[in-house]
């Protein structure tokens, strides 16, 4: 079956480009033989695939019920203020993506964020603002 | 006569093995309430209106897509069940967008139907955001209000299975899982005519013909 190929390619696109693109999801389904619309389906389904272009890097609030019990949402609007962002939304200096994502295994840690492929844990709004800070 | 024999509702019935629960039921005019679901197309277990207990299995299942096996007692109408198949009806109510109470189309809607039969009350459950899409006018065939899709993919099944045409697909996750076409444009397409298969098989009013729906 074609389908069992279109998770990997999609996800070697985001790898190679960052990003999924309506072209790169046309050629794909073309490449399977499948509609376009269920290679956009898979794309948007999971939060570390993205259908538009990120910034140089990514956070992911972790918004699963043990982080939103521990003020998760308190940490997402940290970000929001902290660069001025939505949750699907990135910096117009292109230095942050800003998304959020279910459950990332760090409900040990919670409220967690991954920063690209870095956890951070416990967080607090100041402490958001400190690591921001060491991104470029 | 199949060589399955099972029991439900104190019945015994018997079917060919990869018949579906619902089907023997129906065999023996035992009427179990579906909404995903409809013969013609392939079950996929969806929206859970038709869920029954099986004895000796912790979980409903949905009979709709369960295969029956040897030895299986079924009950069909147990309290648990209809406290199930109500609360799924009031989740779906819920997150429904538009005035369906006092809509015109709300009385062919299935959903209401369902709510009705199922005597579910005032509404439990708040929403803070309900779905809501604008309204899809482009297609001289088609129009789709999505904020009154619960996402039940008849529309998706009916045009990939019957008319072969593969208009529509399921996109996102979760509360913000939509009815999509190509990558999420608004419903224009070549290939989408007049064949108004998804208008039919939609439960609710979130398709219909132009012009005859409410703007
Ligand atoms: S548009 Fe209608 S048929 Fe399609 S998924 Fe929504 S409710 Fe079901
Ligand atoms: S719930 Fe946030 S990391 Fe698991
Ligand atoms: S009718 Fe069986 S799950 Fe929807």
């Amino acid at each position: 079956m074609e389908r069992d190929q279109l998770l990997g390619m999609i996800k070697e696109e985001q790898a190679k480009n960052g990003s999924v693109s309506d072209g790169a999801m046309a050629h794909i389904a073309q490449t399977l033989h499948l509609p376009i619309g269920n290679v956009y389906g898979v794309t948007t389904f999971y939060s570390f695939l993205s259908t538009r272009p990120l910034g140089r890097h990514v956070i992911h609030i972790c918004k699963s019920v043990p982080c939103f019990l521990q003020n998760g949402a308190m940490m997402a609007a940290a970000i929001e203020k902290e660069l001025g962002i939505s949750p699907g939304e990135t910096t117009s200096d292109g230095r942050f993506s800003f998304e959020l994502t279910n459950c990332i295994g760090a409900c040990d840690q919670a409220p967690a964020m991954l920063v690209d492929d870095e956890v951070y844990g416990d967080l607090t709004p100041e402490k958001i603002g400190e690591i921001l800070k060491s991104f470029e | 006569m199949g060589d399955v024999k099972l029991i439900i509702d104190g019945t015994e019935v018997s079917g060919p093995s990869g018949m579906t629960i619902l089907e023997a039921a129906n065999e023996t005019d035992i009427n179990i309430p579906t909404l995903c679901h409809r013969p013609d197309l392939k079950p996929e277990g969806n929206c859970r209106i038709c869920v029954v207990e099986v004895e000796g299995s912790p979980r409903l299942v949905a009979s709709c897509h369960t295969p029956i096996t040897e030895g299986m007692v079924i009950n069909t109408c147990t309290p648990k069940a209809l406290a199930a198949r109500k609360t799924v009806v009031e989740l779906l109510i819920a997150g429904h967008t538009g005035p369906c109470v006092t809509d015109e189309c709300a009385k062919d809607c299935e959903l209401h139907y369902l709510a009705a039969e199922l005597e579910v009350g005032p509404p439990r459950f708040q929403v803070k955001a309900r779905r809501s899409y604008p309204m899809e006018t482009l297609s001289p065939y088609v129009q789709r209000d999505m904020g009154r899709c619960i996402l039940c993919r008849r529309c998706v099944r009916a045009c990939t299975e019957i008319a072969k045409k593969n208009v529509f697909s399921m996109a996102y996750r979760g509360f913000h899982s939509k009815v999509v076409v190509d990558c999420d444009v608004p419903l224009d397409k070549e290939e989408c005519r007049d064949c108004g298969i998804c208008i039919d098989y939609c439960p609710t009013s979130a398709l219909t013909k132009p012009n005859k729906g409410v703007s």
